[in-house]
C-alpha cells in the first residue's frame, strides 16, 4: 500500500533520515520505533508532504506522492494525526472534526463520518459545542484521533498517541488502534511505549540515527536481544 | 444635549463600523497570511478614487460600485499573494524571516501603489457629494451618506463575520490562522487559504475606502495614516484575533469620533495615547492571549 524506498530528507540543514526503504501492506498495523531524535516524526512529515525528501521515493497505492502538497496527499486517502495533537485550539469540538474532513473526497459524507467518529469516541459529542483548548488531555487526544479519522483514510499515521496520557487510557487508545485496523484502515504507527507498541502492531520498522536499522514481524523482533535489550530493557 | 450625544453616538458608530472592517481586513493578512502589509491604507485609497472615478466620469452611483471595487481590489490582492507573497514564503528560510521579507515588499507595494494613484488622479484632495440630503432623526440633523455608510459597515462586517464562522472555506481560514502546517494536513490547500485570505483583506480595506469617500474627502497619500491606524486597532483587539480586530476597530473608531467632537487636532494623538496605555497596562490586546 505504502511503498518507501532509499529516503533521504533534511530537517534545515540536519540530514534527518539516511536511505530508508520499508513497505506497509494493506490492513496491517506498520510501528515505527526508535529513540529520541531517531528521525521517525520525519519521516512521518515526509510521507505526509511537510517536508520534502532530497532523495527517494514514495508510493501510495501505486502512485508516486513525494514532492506533492499536504493537501493532495489527504485528497488520496493518507490520513497523518500530528505529534502533539496540534489542535485548533480555539474552534470548536465539532469544528475540529469538520475541519478533519475538509478534503473533497470526505466532505460530503462528513454528517456520517461524524456519527461514526461520534460512536468510537462519545465524550467528544457530549463536548460537540466546547472548544478544543477546553478538553482534558486524554480528550484532546480522542479529537485528534476523530479528526485524523474524518478524511476517512486509507491510510492513518499516528504520531506519538499515548504522549502524556494516563496508563488506562494508553490501554484504550491501542484497542482504538486495532479496532481501526479491524475495520480495514492501515495505520502507521509511531510510539515511545515499545512494549505496547510492537504487542499491538503486526510489523514494526526500528529507526536508529536516522537509518533502518531493524524490520520485521513484532513477534520476531520482540525475540531479538538487541530489542530487548535496547528497546525493552531486558 | 440629548441631540449632540446622539450626533456623536451615530457618527462614531459609523467611523467604528468604517474602522472596523479596516482592521478585519488587516488582521486576515497579517494573523492568517503573515504579511503585515504597510500597503493596507493604499487600498483603502484605492476603493475612495475608484469609486470616485465611476461616479464623477460614468455617473454609477457608490453603493451600487460596491460590486465592481470589491472584486477589483479582491483579485488585485489575490494575485498579489499568489505571485510576489507566494514566492517570498517558500523562498524564505524561516517563518520569521519571511514576516521579515513581506514587511519590505509591503513597503515597496505602498510606493508603487501611490505613486501610480498620483499619476493617474493628480496629487489633489478629492470629495463628491452623494446622499448629501438631511435626515432628521430624533432632532439630530444627519447627512444621509453617513446612514448608508453605517448601515452598509455593519452589513458587511456581520457576513463577514458569518463567512469565517459558519462556512467551510471561513473555518478554514480559522484554522489555518491557528495553525497553518496542521491546516494542510487537513486537506486545506494553504496557499491557496492564504491567497484568499490576501484578497478578502484587501477587499475589506477598498470596501472601506469606498464607504469613507461617500462622507469624508481623501487624497492618494492618504494611506500611511489608515495603515497605522489599522496597527493600532489590531493590537488593541490582540494580535491574531479576527473577532479581536473588530471590537478594536470599532471601538477606536468610536472614540476618535468622540474626541473629535471636542478637539479635532487630538484624535491622532489620542490614538497613540491608547496604544501606549494598552501597550503599558494589556499588551496582549483586548481578545489576545
Amino acid at each position: 500500500m505504502l511503498e518507501v524506498k532509499n529516503l533521504s530528507t533534511f530537517y534545515g540543514k540536519i540530514q534527518a533520515l539516511w536511505d530508508v526503504s520499508f513497505s506497509i501492506k494493506e490492513s496491517e498495523i506498520m510501528a515505527l520505533v526508535g529513540a529520541n531524535g531517531a528521525g521517525k516524526t520525519t519521516l512521518l512529515n515526509t510521507i505526509s508532504g511537510l517536508l520534502r525528501p532530497t532523495s527517494g521515493s514514495i508510493s501510495f497505492l501505486g502512485k508516486r506522492i513525494d514532492g506533492l502538497s499536504p493537501h493532495t496527499i489527504v485528497e488520496m486517502g493518507v490520513s497523518h494525526i500530528p505529534e502533539g495533537r496540534k489542535l485548533f485550539a480555539d474552534m470548536s469540538v465539532r469544528e475540529n472534526l469538520e475541519m478533519g474532513a475538509y478534503a473533497n473526497r470526505a466532505w460530503k459524507n462528513k454528517g456520517e463520518t461524524l456519527e461514526q467518529v461520534y460512536r468510537l469516541f462519545p465524550a467528544l459529542k457530549e463536548r460537540e459545542s466546547q472548544l478544543a483548548r477546553t478538553l482534558s488531555g486524554g480528550e484532546q487526544q480522542m479529537l485528534a484521533m476523530g479528526r485524523g479519522l474524518m478524511s476517512r483514510p486509507k491510510l492513518c499515521i499516528i504520531d506519538e498517541p499515548s504522549n502524556g496520557l494516563a496508563p488506562k487510557l494508553v490501554l484504550e487508545v491501542f484497542q482504538i488502534i486495532k479496532s481501526l485496523r479491524d475495520q480495514g484502515i492501515t495505520i502507521l504507527l509511531v510510539e515511545q511505549n515499545v512494549r505496547h507498541t510492537l504487542e499491538t502492531a503486526d510489523c514494526a520498522c526500528i529507526l536508529e540515527n536516522g537509518r533502518l536499522a531493524l524490520e520485521g514481524t513484532c513477534s520476531a523482533l520482540l525475540e531479538m536481544e538487541h530489542v530487548k535489550k535496547a528497546y525493552l530493557g531486558l | 444635549m440629548v441631540v449632540t450625544i446622539l450626533d456623536v453616538a451615530i457618527g462614531g458608530i459609523m467611523l467604528g463600523g468604517i474602522y472596523a472592517l479596516i482592521a478585519m481586513g488587516f488582521s486576515l493578512q497579517y494573523g492568517v497570511a503573515r504579511v503585515l502589509n504597510i500597503a493596507h491604507g493604499e487600498f483603502i485609497m484605492l476603493g475612495a478614487f475608484i469609486t470616485w472615478t465611476l461616479y464623477t466620469v460614468l455617473g454609477i452611483n457608490p453603493l451600487l460600485s460596491l460590486v465592481i471595487v470589491g472584486p477589483a481590489i479582491f483579485i488585485i490582492g489575490f494575485i498579489l499573494q499568489r505571485t510576489l507573497f507566494t514566492r517570498l514564503r517558500t523562498s524564505s528560510p524561516s517563518p520569521g524571516a519571511y514576516e521579515a521579507s513581506s514587511l519590505l515588499a509591503a513597503f515597496g507595494l505602498l510606493f508603487v501603489i501611490q505613486n501610480v494613484a498620483i499619476l493617474i488622479w493628480g496629487a489633489d484632495i478629492r470629495a463628491y457629494a452623494y446622499l448629501s440630503v438631511p435626515v432628521n432623526l430624533g432632532g439630530a440633523i444627519f447627512a444621509a451618506n453617513r446612514l448608508v455608510a453605517l448601515l452598509f459597515a455593519v452589513v458587511i462586517g456581520v457576513v463577514f463575520y458569518l463567512f469565517l464562522a459558519r462556512t467551510r472555506m471561513g473555518k478554514a481560514i480559522r484554522a489555518a490562522a491557528q495553525d497553518a502546517a496542521t491546516a494542510g494536513l487537513m486537506g486545506i490547500n494553504i496557499n491557496q487559504v492564504l491567497a484568499l485570505c490576501f484578497g478578502l483583506g484587501a477587499l475589506l480595506a477598498g470596501v472601506a475606502g469606498l464607504l469613507i469617500s461617500m462622507t469624508f474627502s481623501f487624497q492618494p497619500t492618504m494611506g500611511l495614516e489608515y495603515t497605522i491606524i489599522a496597527i493600532i486597532m489590531v493590537v488593541l483587539g490582540g494580535l491574531g484575533s479576527i473577532p479581536g480586530s473588530f471590537i478594536g476597530g470599532f471601538l477606536l473608531g468610536l472614540i476618535g469620533h468622540i474626541v473629535t467632537y471636542f478637539e479635532p487636532g487630538l484624535t491622532l494623538p489620542s490614538y497613540y495615547f491608547i496604544f501606549t496605555l494598552l501597550l503599558l497596562v494589556r499588551p496582549t490586546g483586548i481578545l489576545g492571549k
